[in-house]
């Protein structure tokens, strides 16, 4: 992407998160034999199809690209399970479900674009699930968003996608409230000590 | 706020009333008649900075205050209940451009307990306005525009992160859709 602009999502812009999140593992059924790859990041056991192996997504999807592998889809992404989470998320409105791992939306996105074959024949069903489960929670975030304070914001089981989404606006509302209230703070500071010093 | 930072220099410029406590020669030119002394009593309006130092300056070492800090036209009275009734349709760009920032020096300075809570309030409700406009942008046409124009610079600067992750998440999310093989 040639638009890096940081200053908006801090330090993560949502390519990078989806880079991030290629390091992690996936198992795979590989198409050819291949022996093992001792690389700096780690070893990559030898392949024996169709004998399924576990490797990094980066690795999975690039050779899924070159057609070298079939991709065996995570246990929580299908439909029927998808399905499941969005019931509870529109169910209860306080809380994220959290079975969603961590990198749903990421490796889910970046799944769906290299080998939608492998995703159990019904992948414009879970297109349609994943776009309806992100506006639910989306819309979760935004009503938490509304009752930010300056101390704390807790929202659990949220992905790193979404936070980065809201980590810019976040911040400078936080910030905002902080310094409007500094004032105060000090007060308060100084009363305490005053009291210390006079009952001690 | 950082010595070299713009908005901090900005918010240093904005004026405050002053009275003078004492007289002091040859300062008339302030009050616009030059070669005359400031009486003691005058009202003026200096910039913060300048208003700052000399409000504290009893602590520098003068007997008293040079002069009396008051609350500047932005935080009156008729402001303050205009912002705890609806914080949304009071245009803040118009009283100061850099509103927090003014009223967090001059809640610095003076003691005004009411006014924290009621910035803090404005605050809250005018970010979460904030979020719905950069997530549904409507452009400066429809009834949206006269919020957005009404944004001080902490506001301006809200809407333009929130605007701008928005857009990045959008763009990412439909870049992968318009990829498909």
């Amino acid at each position: 992407m040639n638009n890096n602009n940081h200053s908006a999502n801090g330090p993560l812009t949502p390519a990078e998160v989806a880079f991030l999140c290629e390091a992690q593992s996936i198992t795979i059924i590989p198409r050819q034999r291949l022996d093992g790859l001792d690389l700096i990041g780690g070893y990559i056991p030898p392949f024996h199809p169709p004998q399924r192996t576990a490797i990094p997504l980066w690795l999975a999807l690039l050779l899924k690209r070159q057609r070298r592998c079939n991709i065996v889809p995570p246990p929580w992404l299908s439909a029927p399970n998808i399905e499941r989470i969005l019931k509870i998320e529109t169910e209860n409105q306080n809380f994220f479900c959290p079975d969603l791992p961590y990198r749903w939306l990421e490796t889910a996105e970046l799944l769906l674009e290299a080998c939608p074959d492998d995703l159990g024949g019904d992948d414009g069903e879970l297109r349609v699930l994943l776009r309806g489960l992100r506006e639910v929670r989306q819309g979760k975030v935004r009503e938490g968003l509304g009752k930010l304070e300056a101390t704390y914001l807790q929202m659990n089981n949220l992905g790193l996608l979404e936070i980065t989404e809201v980590r810019g606006f976040a911040k400078g509302v936080v910030d905002g409230l902080r310094k409007i209230g500094a004032s105060i703070e000090v007060e308060l500071v100084l009363g305490w000590m005053m009291m210390m010093m006079i009952f001690r | 706020m950082s010595y070299y930072d713009i908005d901090a220099i900005l918010t240093d410029a904005q004026k405050v009333p002053c009275t003078f406590e004492i007289t002091i020669p040859g300062l008339g030119y302030l009050e616009g008649n030059s070669n005359t002394d400031i009486k003691q009593g005058t009202r003026v309006e200096l910039p913060l900075w300048l208003a700052e130092m000399l409000g504290v300056s009893q602590r520098l070492g003068t007997e008293q205050n040079v002069v009396t800090l008051d609350l500047p036209p932005a935080l009156a009275p008729r402001v303050q209940n205009a912002l705890k009734a609806n914080p949304c349709t009071v245009d803040l760009r118009s009283l100061a451009s850099h509103y927090y920032s003014l009223g967090e020096r001059i809640l610095g300075l003076l003691e005004e307990d009411e006014l924290v809570d009621i910035l803090s309030e404005t605050f809250k409700k005018r970010a979460a306005e904030i979020a719905d406009h950069a997530h549904n942008p409507q452009g400066v046409i429809s009834s949206g525009g006269e919020f957005l124009k009404g944004l001080d610079e902490n506001e301006r600067q809200l809407f333009k992160i929130s605007h701008e992750s928005a857009k990045a998440i959008r763009a990412f999310l439909s870049d992968r859709s318009n990829t498909k093989k």
